[in-house]
């Protein structure tokens, strides 16, 4: 396995048996990705699509009933390839009794850091993460906010190259939202490769180059965001001004090219879509009625399209079987 | 390699002996703290030290020369009572609670063994116990010298004694709570009690003249089996010795340590091997 592979999960499933009868639930059924240093990979999907139970999976915290799990070219059972990822659970609770100085503390011995880097590096992250004023009072008193907050300082501690964060940006305010986004967007920039799991399109758009997107237990979509959202529709969108008479006619001539859309006109411009490979056509049908073709550029589905077209996919696909 | 050092200069230091047994010790230190900062354990503690002071009251019922006796007999009686119950009640919550808060999705990710974990929160249980009995045995220390008797060595022996079968009901505990939920795990626990504290009868059976075992072969054979694999829990009890003014030989108290001990070992291993194979949903 190549250095820059930090996390590898290959066709990863879990089953759990529930009840007296031992019956079969397929939490994850088939979920294959890789993540290289420096990637930021969105894992994306609906309640329940098997986001949490991989990623415990990923952690070592539930064993996987089918494929493999390579952390840092190590399984996850390895304690020297845990040591590399800080992770945040979603929603995430500490021993309330503690304060956040005293869980960074408690870390910190857990990842063998010796005492003197404790004591410069706790109040350093715990003062990043804004938390420098509440660093000495119990946990018990926190907002879900600071919790957050108090989750993602424990994740940094040991400086880990990989982060695993489970649905960070759940449960906070606008406010808190932002301001855990921005602190994700600064990690990225000092090099951390970030895998999360999110429901939220918009957060996965704007943290990620990569996605994965889960449904039912299975990988339905992954690769890199740009290339997705390009990806199996190959559609361009063209911006054409048409002559001054005769625009009906027009109109009627452009969209005779095969699998041509008029989706807006204001006047004498219209907005067409066209299959790809119909581009030239259309170009010399807008000669032939002595049009100008203003824009022309392939059409970008957005991250909730195609997050809707492959989930509903999977489902249609599962309500046959 | 034993250590490893990110690109931004932290060392982690994860393997060997010493970094395992520091693992342990950090959890269990949390385990202790968590206690200290329970009121509910304060609690309980103000209240087993009251009950003591009730064998003054208690005390004055008894004849001249033996309300000091009386004082003794309590104690001897409710101190290992209350830490048998605080192990069990404590232990069937040892593993539950962490997963039902989830702060063990915060904790085993980290670069910790399961095993660590548990040996750490079995060590901190114990300490915490060790400590309870401790504060109860001085408690019960100065109403015994209130009503004129002083602390013996027998009664030293016998609150170590207790103290080891204490460990052996925690481990007990321990064993059932990463099986099952608590409740299911108190009372399996308490069933390992009663029928280790009864198993010398069965003992006894084994070796009278007239009785089911010794006439059925069958029964004798299902006899000895039983009482190879219960444990006979009566081994700590000297409380009818320390009573009686006899001493317990030195040889007796160790063996019966090692006894204790080992069936401790015997279940800690076996939490081990679930709790090691055990998802954590």
């Amino acid at each position: 396995m190549a250095d820059d592979v930090l996390l590898q999960l290959d066709r990863v499933g879990k089953t759990f048996r529930s009840g007296l009868l031992g019956r079969r639930v397929e939490a994850v059924r088939e979920v294959s990705l890789t993540l290289r240093r420096g990637e930021s990979v969105g894992y994306l999907g609906p309640n329940g699509s098997g986001k949490t139970t991989s990623i415990k999976c990923i952690l070592s915290l539930i064993q996987p009933s089918r494929g493999a799990i390579r952390l840092f070219g190590k399984p996850p059972s390895d304690a020297l390839a845990r040591a590399r990822v800080g992770y945040l659970p979603e929603s995430p609770y500490f021993y309330d009794y503690l304060t956040p100085h005293e869980v960074l503390d408690y870390v910190g011995r857990l990842y063998g850091i010796d005492r003197g880097t404790r004591k410069k590096r706790v109040p350093m992250l715990l003062d990043r993460l804004g938390l420098a004023q509440a660093m000495h009072r119990p946990l018990r008193g926190f907002s879900k906010g600071m919790l957050q907050r108090v989750g993602i300082a424990q994740s940094l501690l040991s400086d880990p190259d990989l982060l695993i964060y489970d649905e960070p940006l759940s449960g906070l305010d606008p406010i808190g939202r932002k301001e855990v986004r921005e602190l994700m967007v600064d990690l990225r920039k000092e090099g951390k490769s970030l895998f999360f799991s999110s429901h939220v399109l918009t957060d996965i758009e704007t943290l990620c180059d990569s996605v994965c997107i889960l449904d039912r237990g299975v990988a339905v979509a992954q690769g890199r965001l740009s290339e997705l959202l390009l990806a199996d529709r190959l559609e361009s969108e063209a911006v054409i001004e048409l002559a001054a008479d005769a625009q009906e006619a027009a109109i009627a001539v452009l969209t005779s090219v095969p699998g041509a859309v008029l989706c807006e006109r204001a006047g004498a411009v219209v907005r067409l879509r066209v299959p790809t490979p119909r581009v030239p056509e259309l170009t010399q049908r807008a000669l032939e009625v002595q049009a100008q073709l203003r824009e022309l550029a392939p059409r970008r589905d957005s991250l909730e399209e195609l997050f809707m077209r492959k989930a509903v996919h999977v489902q249609e696909v599962g309500g046959a079987a | 390699m034993s250590t490893f050092t990110s690109q931004g200069g932290v060392t982690l230091r994860t393997q060997g002996v010493g970094r395992s047994l520091l693992r342990i010790f950090a959890v269990a230190g949390n385990t202790l703290r968590e206690a200290g900062r329970n009121r509910l354990f304060y609690g309980l503690l103000g209240a087993a030290a009251l009950l003591l002071v009730f064998s003054v009251l208690l005390s004055d019922l008894a004849l001249l020369d033996q309300k000091a006796r009386l004082v003794q007999d309590f104690g001897l009686f409710i101190i290992p009572l209350l830490d048998v119950a605080s192990a069990v009640l404590m232990g069937a919550l040892l593993l539950y609670k962490e997963i039902d808060r989830k702060t063990l999705y915060a904790i085993l990710p980290k670069p910790i063994r399961r095993s660590e974990f548990l040996l750490g929160k079995l060590l901190g249980l114990c300490g915490l116990l060790a400590l309870q009995e401790l504060a109860l045995a001085l408690c019960w220390y100065g109403v015994l010298k209130l009503r004129g008797g002083d602390m013996t060595p027998a009664i030293g022996i016998a609150l170590l004694l207790s103290y080891i079968e204490v460990v052996f009901i925690t481990s007990v505990a321990l064993f059932f709570s990463a099986l099952s939920r608590p409740v299911l795990s108190g009372v399996l626990t308490v069933g390992v009690f009663l029928i280790g504290r009864v198993s010398y009868v069965l003992a006894d059976l084994l070796g009278a003249q007239k009785s089911i075992f010794s006439e059925v072969p069958a029964m004798h054979a299902i006899g000895r089996v039983l009482l190879t694999v219960v444990p006979d829990l009566s081994t700590f009890n000297v409380a009818d010795e320390v009573l009686l003014g006899w001493d317990v030989p030195l040889h007796y108290v160790t063996a019966a340590a090692a006894y204790g001990l080992s069936w401790s070992a015997l279940f800690t291993v076996a939490a081990l091997l679930v709790f090691e194979r055990r998802d954590i949903v």
